[in-house]
């Protein structure tokens, strides 16, 4: 038990006191609450207590009967003072946990309590006792009265017994303060808890001052190490104060005072504890006044400092331990500036001390296994007893408070020596460095490392090994394997490879040993050939069922245990261990044949087998794991070969797939390689298809440069897709194309059977794109898409069936119409095909018809006027290559536009070849003024290709704009004359308007006519009547003769009429009047004279 | 002089390794694997203090107790990365950066090789021999 509390206390000497690692928080002791029996005083107690934001205070209760350290009387002189030490073990504990900066007297009374006096009595007495507790400390009293009531402002009774009740303590107005419990409790504790921080902090001041002011007293010769203490008191009682960089600024100097003192052997291990303190108090000043690279350059300058400095050569483990240690300490300190904010970098994060003390913890642990060998026992009288009272830090628990210049004894010291050695070897090392390589390795995680991380998982593994952990080890490998593969890096993997087949043999851990066996056997994996020969023949001992030959490099003992443990496991019963292989001495590789196979064939899948073992393998069976979506197949390859080094074996199988698969990939799963005996003790190795392509495309080029078919430049293919079988089906469309807009397209679909057995269920279905419509019947009935066609559902060999589709477009384009034929084959296995085939149709106009609008002089107009009639003369311009024939033709005229005339078809019954122009023309007149252009009509043709169907193709006539004027005019003629025969023309003047038209009219004399009629009038035409003038014309010439010019024009005064202005008459008269007539020579002899009719 | 050289492809699969002492071979491929972490980051597109790309050499990635290593990208993502013993203080930045170059130049001629397959272990000897009279400094 004793041991058990040496090791303990010793390992706790290696590291910082807990004193030292708490933060430091102001104390303030609370008198007079009773924590027990008063409820009020609990509230109290816990409000201070548990508060979430507390500053940096530590509440501490104080009993009535609670004994404070014992003041030490003041020196006046440090003259003959000779220090034993450096740091007093008991001074930090005693400021931070028994010595209180203030001590708040607690005490229930109010302001009109009735018996005042008495109260007051009592609580000076309680705060004189306080006093004599404390002997002559500095620390701060205050008083707290507890009050149920609120107080009120300007209460003159309170007012005046607080001075009574000050004066009576003897206390300065300062130092009393109100506490009403009731509500807003902790209200009133933040504002407590901020005047108690602000009297700690004057206190702490005051402490500092007070160690200032020994500096006069002290020489550097004798009072070294109290330059030292002193500092550290200050820099502790500065982060007492809260004032950090104060505390830091004490540090340093302490720590630089620190190194100016002589180190000899006696007192190396206690400077080198001490400034171990002192560095983690500055580094964590310093991260915490956010100033990183200082403190990691503190630490660094620490670590040169110290590292050179071993000490005793029986004890150079501690110092390894030490600077483990100080690393570790750094690498939490570091961690803790993260946690609260510190951004770390890659290249600098806690990990790396981390790793460095894990580093230097394995040092330790070879120092030890060195040294500590020869103390194989604890000495007796116990050299290190009273190790955890000593009075000093780090003080050699045989010689404490020697000074420096004192001779050690050398009795004592080998006999201490030997005490710490024994200690040492107690300690369970390889625990201490698998913890630190785990903190570093988290470390790692965080900051992306993962080269960096798997190597200290490596150097895990090798610390569990030598911990005679296998297991583990085992674990860490092979778990570390699987990154190293992936990049190649092949005397990393063999060195893994080799630790962990020998943990997998001392754990006789079959699968692994075997799989790590096939691995090493590989041609990449650098071990000699006579290590591959050991693990082949060893690979051949276990599946033989024999226990494997150890590694030479064993011993003896650790062989042993290893072959107890291989028995039962070789000898149990059937042992088939399967194992899934990412990398072994066998490549495998497979390809089918071709990318897709049609259902009726079989796929044909190449396996390619190399063997990378410099010995022979032999394998029972080989076996491919292929599936669908749908089933999967388990295909024996071949039974019973031997792969030879460097040969590459290849063979074949046939997956056949079923009709449900269409559609489906066939996808290998797997190659399975069985080896050893079969039933008794068969190792399956399954190889999975490699994930993702691992050819790299900007190499690819190099690799086609080796021979085809070459095996490493060989890729897997995995997957095949099944199709449907290739059709024999001939089909054929036949319709005449193009096919024509509008009309009914007829397209026969011959189906001929050219397959070898009859088919049946034969189904054709149609589809195409928007804008045609099917029908599966001349009638154009709407059917629903994608059409099934009407078709005998079975066919014999050389059978033809005809299936017929009809469509109509409405638009000129160009269409694809697919045909999906599917059936099936009545073989001995019913196999479904499907044949898709498309036409290709253009659809074009049949015509384009386009309108000209005539007037009464069949001249072109560019505008109707109203109550003017005119001819309407559409054209029709056959486009189609086909013939037309036109059925007849009609002209619907939409109001305001009228027929003249009952138009019969011109057109109907004519034939057109493409480019031909067919016209008819039709009278119309327009009733009203339109001030747009006008829709004259719906010009309806219906037409038809030879043997077609009639179809009606109706285009809207787009006319001109209707003006209207109040005149119109009109000549009534004679079609012709005949020379010295007179005739009569009339010319009518209609006025349309409700009022009069005044018009002047003129007839201008004519070299081939005399004529009898008004030469030269004024008519007056009445509103909505017709005047007439008539002429008799004596035609003196024959031929076309110009008639003798009508002249109109508008009265020159008085002009009241409708508006019609000279130039709508002048184009009146050239509109509406012909200017000349057909005038016939006489005829020979005497012909009676035509009778004069007007 | 430096005691390790090592040439490592853009999967970092190791392309070339030589030591100038054969038996720290495997020490020093952790810590040239090691030393491909810190280059992945800088080479992180996301990474933005990756600035100037034609910048191939990348400067010190890593300095150890025992050792200082160096590393250099090639726009291919080639990575050379030469060890140097943290005790040998004659060599200067510069000087690395030109080794490197000659390195490279060396890859360079190395890749020209039709007998060379890019992307494969380089085993040349004359190759071998090259590299190490640069990095012992003996040219």
């Amino acid at each position: 038990m004793a041991l058990q509390g040496a090791l303990a206390q010793y390992q706790a000497s290696m590291g910082l006191p807990a004193e030292l690692r708490a933060a430091p928080l102001a104390l303030v002791g609370f008198s007079g609450l009773d924590l027990v029996n008063n409820a009020i005083h609990k509230a109290i107690w816990d409000t201070f207590h548990n508060r979430s934001e507390r500053g940096a205070v530590l509440y501490q209760s104080i009993s009535n009967t609670h004994k404070f350290p014992v003041l030490k009387p003041r020196r006046n002189t440090y003259d003959w003072y000779i220090p034993k030490g450096i740091l007093k073990r008991n001074w930090l504990a005693k400021h931070l946990q028994q010595v209180p900066a203030l001590i708040a007297v607690f005490f229930d009374l109010d302001w009109k309590e009735p018996q005042w006096t008495e109260k007051m009595i009592e609580c000076a007495s309680k705060v004189q006792s306080m006093r004599a507790a404390l002997e002559g400390r500095d620390t701060c009293i205050v008083v707290v009265l507890i009050q149920s009531q609120a107080p009120m402002p300007e209460d003159p009774l309170a007012a005046e017994r607080a001075v009574a009740l000050c004066s009576s303590c003897e206390l300065n107005s300062q130092s009393l303060y109100v506490l009403p419990h009731g509500q807003h409790l902790s209200g009133y504790a933040t504002r407590l808890e901020n005047a108690f921080l602000e009297l700690c902090q004057a206190y702490y001041h005051s402490c500092v001052r007070s160690i200032k002011q020994h500096k006069e007293h002290l020489n550097k010769n004798a009072h070294q190490s109290l330059y030292v203490r002193h500092q550290f008191k200050m820099g502790v009682l500065s982060e007492l104060r809260q004032d950090i960089s104060a505390a830091h600024k004490h540090y340093t100097l302490a720590y630089s005072n620190l190194q100016e003192i002589r180190v000899v052997d006696t007192n190396a291990l206690e400077i080198r504890t001490v400034a171990g303190f002192l560095n983690y108090k500055i580094c964590r000043l310093l991260f915490a006044l956010n100033l990183p690279r200082d403190a990691i350059g503190q630490f660094k300058a620490h670590i040169d400092r110290f590292r050179a400095r071993i000490g005793f050569s029986e004890l150079v483990f501690e110092h390894w331990a030490w600077l483990s240690k100080q690393y570790e300490i750094f690498g939490d300190t570091f961690d803790e500036a993260v946690k609260l904010g510190l951004p770390a970098v890659q290249t600098q994060h806690p990990g790396i001390y981390y790793q460095q003390a894990a580093t230097l913890a394995v040092a330790r642990k070879g120092a030890c296994l060195e040294l500590c060998a020869r103390a194989l026992a604890y000495p007796h009288p116990d050299p290190l007893e009273g190790a955890e009272s000593m009075e000093f830090y780090g003080q050699r628990p045989w010689r404490p408070g020697k000074v420096a210049a004192e001779p050690p004894e050398p009795q004592w010291e080998s006999s201490g020596i030997q005490a710490i050695q024994y200690l040492e070897s107690q300690i369970n090392h390889s625990g201490v460095i698998i913890s630190l390589y785990g903190l570093a390795i988290a470390q790692y995680k965080i900051y992306k490392c993962p080269r960096t991380r798997r190597h200290l998982v490596l150097q895990m593994a090798d610390e569990c090994f030598s911990a005679q952990d296998y297991g583990k080890a085992l674990t860490l490998y092979t778990h570390m394997l699987a990154d190293y593969r992936a990049e190649q890096w092949w005397g990393v993997i063999s060195s893994i490879l080799e630790k962990a087949a020998l943990c997998a043999y001392l754990t006789a851990n079959v699968e692994d040993y075997l799989q790590l066996a096939l691995e090493i056997l590989a041609a990449p994996v650098l071990l000699s050939l006579d290590d591959k020969r050991r693990f082949y023949e060893n690979f051949n001992r276990v599946l033989k069922r024999q226990v494997p030959f150890g590694d030479p490099k064993l011993a003896h003992e650790a062989l042993q245990t290893a072959i107890i443990q291989w028995q039962p496991v070789l000898g149990g019963a059937a042992l088939n261990p399967a194992l899934d292989i990412a990398q072994a001495c066998l490549d495998v590789k497979w390809r089918f044949a071709s990318p897709a196979f049609p259902v009726d064939q079989p796929a044909q899948l190449a396996l390619f087998i190399r063997s990378t073992c410099p010995f022979p393998l032999g394998a029972t069976r080989v076996a491919v794991q292929v599936a669908t979506a749908r089933a999967s197949w388990d295909l024996d390859v071949c039974q019973a070969v031997t792969f030879q080094r460097d040969a590459i074996q290849r063979f074949t199988v046939e997956v056949q797939a079923e009709v449900a698969d269409i559609g489906c990939e066939l996808l290998v799963e797997g190659v399975t390689v069985f080896m050893g005996v079969a039933g008794q003790s068969e190792v399956s190795l399954r190889f999975r298809p490699p994930e993702g392509a691992d050819e790299r495309p900007e190499l690819s080029h190099f690799r086609r440069s080796r021979p085809v078919g070459h095996f490493d430049a060989m890729q897997s293919v995995s997957r095949a897709l099944v199709v449907p079988r290739d059709s024999h089906l001939g089909v054929r469309f036949e319709h005449a194309p193009p096919a024509l807009v509008g009309e009914v397209y007829d397209i026969a679909i011959v189906i001929a059977n050219e397959e070898a057995c009859a088919i049946s269920e034969l189904r054709l279905l149609v589809s195409a794109e928007a804008a045609v419509e099917f029908s599966s019947d001349a009638s154009m009935r709407p059917e629903k898409t994608p059409l099934a066609l009407p078709l005998p559902p079975t066919l014999e060999p050389g059978g033809v069936a005809t299936a017929r589709l009809w469509l109509r477009a409405s638009q000129p384009d160009i269409k694809a119409v697919a045909v999906r034929i599917s059936y099936s084959l009545t073989g001995e296995r019913p196999v479904v095909c499907v044949m898709n085939d498309s036409v290709t149709l253009p659809i074009v106009q049949p015509f384009e018809v386009s309108a000209q609008y005539l007037s009464g002089m069949m001249q072109r107009v560019s505008k109707f006027y109203a109550g003017e009639r005119f001819a309407v003369m559409p054209l029709v311009r056959f486009l189609s290559p086909w013939p037309i024939s036109v059925e007849g033709t009609a002209l619907e005229f939409t109001h305001p536009v009228r027929a003249l005339e009952d138009a019969q078809s011109h057109l109907a019954g004519s034939v057109f070849n493409q480019d031909e122009v067919g016209t008819e023309v039709v009278l119309a007149v327009c009733d009203r003024q339109a001030d747009q252009n006008l829709v004259v009509g719906e010009y309806a043709v219906t037409w038809q290709r030879a043997n077609g169907r009639p179809t009606t193709t109706q285009v809207t006539l787009h006319g001109h704009h209707c003006d209207w004027i109040p005149l119109t005019l009109e000549l009534q003629a004679p079609a012709h004359g005949l020379v010295r025969t007179p005739m009569i023309i009339q010319y009518q003047l209609t006025n349309q308007s409700s009022h009069l038209v005044r018009l002047d009219v003129g007839m201008e004399a004519s070299e081939a006519f005399m004529f009898a009629g008004y030469r030269q009038t004024v008519a007056a035409v009445l509103p909505f009547s017709t005047k007439t003038l008539r002429y008799n014309l004596y035609p003196l010439l024959a031929g076309s003769v110009a008639l003798p010019r009508l002249v109109l024009s508008l009265p020159q005064h008085g002009n009241e009429g409708p508006a019609l202005r000279p130039d709508q008459l002048a184009q009146l008269i050239e509109r509406t009047i012909p200017c000349s007539i057909y005038v016939m020579p006489q005829v020979k002899g005497a012909p009676p004279l035509p009778a004069l009719t007007a | 002089m430096a005691v390790c050289a090592a040439i490592v492809g853009k999967d970092n699969s190791p392309k070339f390794f030589c030591c100038v002492n054969p038996d720290e071979e495997l020490a020093f491929q952790f810590k040239v694997l090691s030393s491909l972490d810190i280059i992945e980051e800088k080479l992180n597109p996301t990474n933005k203090s990756a600035s100037d790309n034609r910048e191939l050499y990348l400067g010190q990635l890593y300095s150890l107790e025992t050792c200082k290593i160096y590393g250099y990208v090639t726009n291919t993502k080639i990575k050379f990365i030469i060890v140097v013993d943290s005790t040998n203080m004659a060599l200067r930045d510069n000087e690395i950066r030109s080794m490197f170059r000659r390195m490279h130049s060396e890859y360079a001629d190395m890749v020209s090789n039709p007998f060379y397959i890019p992307g494969e272990a380089i085993t040349s000897k004359m190759f071998d021999a090259n590299i190490k009279s640069i990095i012992t400094g003996t040219v």
